[in-house]
């Protein structure tokens, strides 16, 4: 078992909105280990970006984290001054974001975002020498370096979408959080985007927290899987084992709605209802509304997140020990 | 050498720079947008013109009428009016004044000595730039730095106290705040001079070659007329940059607050970059690009505040000139000021347009 | 609130289910001080319609009579007019001076005091007419230089009675034993003391009360000229946006030439042409602001022309004018009332400045702008002129701004946090 690198412990989110407060990220425990690819899925409104955006201290106003620990390279994170979180933000963790359009700057040069990010945590080196660094970095990640002088508009989207990832990893972060890396991004690139990941984290010991709904790149890629619902985690575990045994309801469904070569003319299976509203979350599991397997506990009481088998965790009652409760209506 | 020649070189030297930029450096993309924008620029003037042909046509009875009233004998009023033309059929009378137009000369004043109106405004021009040119530096000055400081610190009391002063500032009529300037500090400290451009006297000793006094008295060493060209400057420009501060203020802040919710912003904050570099140079140099190009809108801002305040500061630039010709019923010179705004107008908008084009990499397709 | 039907994606909010008192205090909370915002400018607005209505009832003078002496500063009592005759004359008040030849009272020239003597005059004679008399009393004026050489004047039997400002007299009166003050010119007291709380200008003119009444004029440029402008500008707009090719290009044209135009110099032009009037300076105006409800409106009625669900009304056979009913207008409707609010103020600024300028209004009424521009005159010696009516314009476009302004955060949907 490799060390963990960053520890979640308890941690809750809340958006004010005019209705009421939001719970988007609600006591989650999460434990990520050294070198691994650890994918975060879900559907939208789940709370897995807000939980990466968490893990980065990066929730603006009207969000804000209400409680939680963030243990990382042996500190609190929430502890920390804004200064030592900046250096700590694109220096120690690095991000990517989902459009690669809309998160570079248009007005400015890709050489520039690179340097001035690599200046700003390492003020000591020259615009020569950060210029230097970037051409290795993006020629590392398949761009060629005269590109750098161009406008993020003057490169196709996979491209963009390295440069993303050269920036994450200009300072050498050991920890990268990929946030809906390839949903703008066509199957091919996509491609080619998993398998780069994969020798980036080979090459320079990364650990990858890969955010996504789509199931199928989570399977190829990841090392665990954490599967989010409405603001919680539903189930966790090595890949193999989450999406060949599934244990939760929710990812048996979910796994069950991904469309196969071999459905044969049978019908798309499709989860009853649609996800909760979080100013007003069902009682006990939020998931029983749609669980097929729903006992009256479930409305009741909130599962635990605990132990199936080994290392695989869920929320669920079925594999727990319940006293007979009987729901009040 | 045309009397307005120092107003075109102003206006035609960084125009020319920049269209020397543009085909030279720019993209085929860029070129056309150029062409084509300087194409709309044409029908745009014709129409401001042919409306302001047609506004001063609609008086009932004519000009001469109007400005001679019961002084002329009729047969003085007749030849007048064949004079200048006002017997002709409206047709040839707007030909002649289109004509007038693109040669730029406007005939003579019809009232009080026969002088050339091109003459007039040749002197009256560059006192209106003078006016204007150090009040809109002020007001970008104050409302780019201040609209992004209210941006950055968006719902909190800077925010609302910069706010209030865009609004309060944008409510006072500009006349007023040029009086109460007059008031307090000419009146009552004494510090500046109540108004005019220059001190009387010393204002003979000026050799005019630009009519730009400042620049004027700088070439020729006149310090004691500079001090006082300076002196008279102040209130009469602070007023007029005090007013507009607010409008860029407003605009100012309203598009930093905007681009701080772009994906970039966030990204750039997710690799550290202190906030403040965050907002004044990633955020501030995207939200600029559309408040430079609303200087193109606030030209006309700008004319209408200046003939505000050279009317309270008697200042001698185009403002009063059109204030003053209208009292005395000088149609033809009217005409001819609404006209040159006009032109100024659509000139100016032309060249922010371009300018826009060229700092966004983006329009370059 | 117009009533849209429950499937047309009209901008709402999820407080629509709620009454509307309720949610107006909802909305209290959430958008805090743009709710202050518009609530305390609304309220201003209120006070301002209301005495633009009815200005006579809130205004202590008519606004264009000499009501006082001038110059008065605010809070300044006006001098009390003071009638000095020789001592034992028997004359104890004006009336006795009554005779078939005009006196002579003796005054110092440049003070309210021959003014004061002739409204004295005036009121005995119409006194004694009503009493059912028929004599008069008729004032010759005679000037000096001073308050002394008037009083030594009226020793030497030059005048009758001298008319002088009690305190000064109170000083003077020392040196001529033979004269006495008897008292207020006016005889049974003063003119009724509604005061001058902010002074008189150059004419006497109270300049509260012209504030007051500047306050309707305002309101009806701003009003009348807006509502103009929106009548013109909203259904070009519509058609522009909407039916859009050829006759929208056109349109545009002519309206972004005239949009980029200083607003005051066409206003100018315009007034200038017309002449001198109320109506006129309003319609110059309206002109003006066509452009901006053209653009807006326009925009609005393009991008909801995109929209999926019109396409959708349009497969399921809903007519043009069906559409620009039920889907643009209501759509159109915020934006418009905030601009509606921003150009009344505008338009008020523009009016002050027109009638700064000396254009377009006659020059007796009583207007911010004209009071401005007259106090100018004065500037030197009567801060008072200058001061308040500019105050009015500026609280009176700032209810309207703030309004609009406040208005506009709660409505843009660019500007909500995300």
């Amino acid at each position: 078992m490799s060390e963990v690198i960053y520890s979640i412990r308890g941690l809750s989110v809340e958006y004010a909105t005019r209705s009421g407060a939001v719970r988007a990220v609600d006591g989650v425990d999460l434990d990520i280990r050294r070198g691994e690819i650890l994918g975060l899925v879900g559907e939208s409104g789940c709370g897995k970006s807000t939980l990466g955006k968490a893990m980065m201290r990066m929730i603006t106003p009207p969000g804000r984290i209400v409680t939680g620990e963030l243990w990382f390279e042996g500190q609190d994170l929430m502890q920390l001054s804004e200064r030592k979180m900046r250096a700590i933000r694109g220096g120690r963790i690095g991000m990517v974001f989902q459009d690669p359009m809309t998160s570079l700057n248009p007005v400015q040069r890709i050489v520039d975002h690179l340097t001035e990010t690599i200046r700003t945590h390492e003020p000591s080196v020259t615009e020569a020498a950060a210029r230097a660094r970037a051409e290795e970095l993006v020629e590392r990640l398949g761009i060629r370096r005269e590109r750098l002088d161009d406008y993020p508009h003057q490169l196709s989207g996979g491209m963009r979408q390295r440069v993303m990832i050269s920036l994450a990893l200009a300072l050498r972060a050991g920890l990268v959080i990929a946030d809906e890396p390839t949903t703008s991004l066509d199957v091919i690139v996509e491609a080619k985007f998993l398998d780069l990941l994969r020798e980036l984290r080979d090459e320079f010991d990364l650990t990858i927290v890969l955010i996504t709904h789509n199931i199928g790149v989570v399977a190829e890629v990841a090392d665990r899987v954490a599967v989010m619902y409405a603001g919680r985690l539903a189930e966790l575990g090595d890949v193999l084992e989450v999406f060949g045994e599934p244990r939760h309801p929710y990812t048996q469904g979910l796994l069950q709605a991904v469309p196969n070569i071999e459905l044969d003319g049978a019908e798309l299976y499709q989860m009853q209802g649609s996800p909760p509203s979080l100013l007003d979350p069902p009682p006990g599991c939020r998931f029983h509304p749609r669980c097929p397997e729903a006992m009256p506990i479930c409305s009741a009481e909130t599962p635990a997140f605990q132990s199936v088998s080994g290392e695989h965790l869920a929320a669920c009652w079925l594999y727990q020990e319940h006293p007979e409760v009987v729901a009040d209506a | 050498m045309h009397p307005l020649s120092i107003v075109f070189l102003i206006i035609g030297v960084p125009a020319a720079v920049l269209l020397l930029y543009v085909f030279v450096r720019g993209s085929g993309g860029l070129r056309r947008y150029v062409i084509t924008r300087i194409g709309l620029t044409i029908p745009m003037i014709f129409i401001l013109a042919s409306l302001v042909f047609l506004v001063l046509r609609i008086i009932p009875g004519d000009p001469v009428t109007s400005s001679l009233g019961p002084k002329g004998s009729p047969e003085l009023k007749a030849r007048l009016r064949a004079e200048l033309g006002l017997e002709d059929p409206l047709i040839v009378q707007y030909g002649r004044f289109l004509g007038d137009v693109v040669t730029l000369d406007f005939g003579r004043s019809l009232v009080g000595g026969q002088r050339r109106i091109v003459d007039e405004m040749g002197e009256r021009f560059p006192a209106t730039l003078e006016l204007v040119i150090p009040g809109t530096i002020l007001a970008l000055g104050i409302g780019l730095l201040f609209g992004t400081y209210a941006a950055a610190h968006r719902r909190r009391a800077p925010d609302y106290a910069l706010r209030m002063y865009g609004v309060v500032i944008y409510s006072m009529p500009i006349f007023w705040l040029g009086l109460l300037f007059q008031l307090v500090f000419a009146v009552k400290l004494g510090w500046f001079p109540v108004a005019g451009r220059i001190d009387a006297v010393i204002g003979t000793t000026v050799e005019r070659t630009t009519n730009m006094l400042l620049v004027d008295t700088l070439i020729s060493g006149n310090w004691a007329a500079f001090r006082s060209v300076l002196r008279h400057l102040v209130l009469p420009a602070v007023t007029l940059g005090l007013i507009l501060s607010g409008v860029f203020l407003r605009l100012t802040r309203i598009n930093v607050i905007e681009t701080l919710q772009q994906d970039y912003v966030t990204a750039a904050r997710a690799r550290g970059i202190r906030e403040r570099v965050v907002v004044y140079r990633h955020a501030l140099k995207n939200a600029m690009i559309p408040v430079i190009t609303l200087i193109g809108l606030q030209v006309a801002i700008l004319l209408a505040g200046a003939v505000l305040t050279e009317t309270v500061f008697a200042w001698p630039g185009m403002g009063r000139y059109l204030v003053e010709r209208i009292s005395v019923r000088d149609y033809t010179a009217v005409q001819s000021v609404i006209t040159m705004f006009a032109l100024f107008v659509a000139l100016i908008s032309l060249f922010v347009d371009i300018l826009y084009s060229l700092l966004d990499p983006r329009v370059r397709y | 609130m117009t009533e849209a039907p429950p499937e047309v994606p009209v901008w709402r909010t999820d407080l629509e289910r709620i009454g509307l008192v309720r949610r107006i205090l909802r909305a209290r909370r959430w958008y805090r001080a743009d709710w202050w915002f518009v609530a305390i400018s609304s309220v201003l607005v209120a006070g301002f319609v209301v005495l633009a209505l009815v200005p006579g009832v809130f205004a202590p003078h008519d606004p264009r009579e000499q009501v006082g002496p001038r110059l008065l500063a605010p809070g300044e009592a006006p001098e009390l007019e003071a009638l000095v005759v020789p001592a034992g004359s028997g004359v104890n008040e004006l009336a006795d001076l009554v005779s078939e030849e005009r006196i002579k009272v003796g005054v110092v020239q440049g003070t309210p005091s021959s003014e004061a003597v002739r409204d004295a005059a005036a009121r005995v004679t119409e006194r004694l007419r009503a009493d059912g008399g028929d004599e008069r009393l008729r004032i010759r004026v005679v000037r000096h230089e001073t308050l002394d050489e008037a009083l030594r004047g009226l020793e030497a039997g030059e005048t009758v009675a001298v008319v002088g400002s009690s305190s000064e007299l109170a000083r003077v009166l020392d040196d001529h034993p033979g004269l006495v003050m008897v008292g207020p010119v006016d005889g049974e007291g003063a003119v009724a003391g509604r005061g001058f709380p902010l002074g008189t200008n150059q004419l006497g003119q109270d300049v509260l009360s012209r504030l007051i009444w500047g306050t309707r004029v305002a309101f009806l440029i701003g009003f009348a000229s807006a509502l103009l402008s929106l009548a013109a500008g909203l259904p070009l707009g519509l058609i522009a946006g909407y039916v859009g090719g050829k006759t929208d290009r056109v349109m545009s044209l002519v309206m972004d030439s005239l949009y980029a135009f200083p607003g005051l110099i066409l206003a100018i032009a315009i007034t200038a042409v017309l002449g001198p009037s109320i109506f006129n300076v309003i319609v110059a105006i309206a002109v003006v602001y066509v452009p901006t409800y053209y653009r807006i409106v326009r925009g609005q009625a393009l991008s909801v022309k995109e929209e999926l669900y019109v396409e959708a009304a349009r497969s399921l056979g809903a007519t043009n004018r069906d559409i620009l009913r039920r889907y643009v207008y209501p759509n159109v409707i915020p934006s418009v009332a905030i601009i509606f609010s921003v150009n009344v103020a505008d338009a008020i600024l523009t009016g002050a400045g027109l009638s700064f300028l000396g254009l377009g209004l006659p020059p007796d009424t009583p207007d911010w702008g004209i009071d401005l521009a007259r106090g100018q005159e004065n500037i030197q010696n009567a801060w008072w002129l200058i001061t308040f009516p500019g105050l009015a314009v500026m609280s009176v476009v700032l209810a309207f701004t703030m309004m609009g302004e406040g208005l506009m955060e709660i409505f843009n949907p660019k500007l909500r946090d995300r």
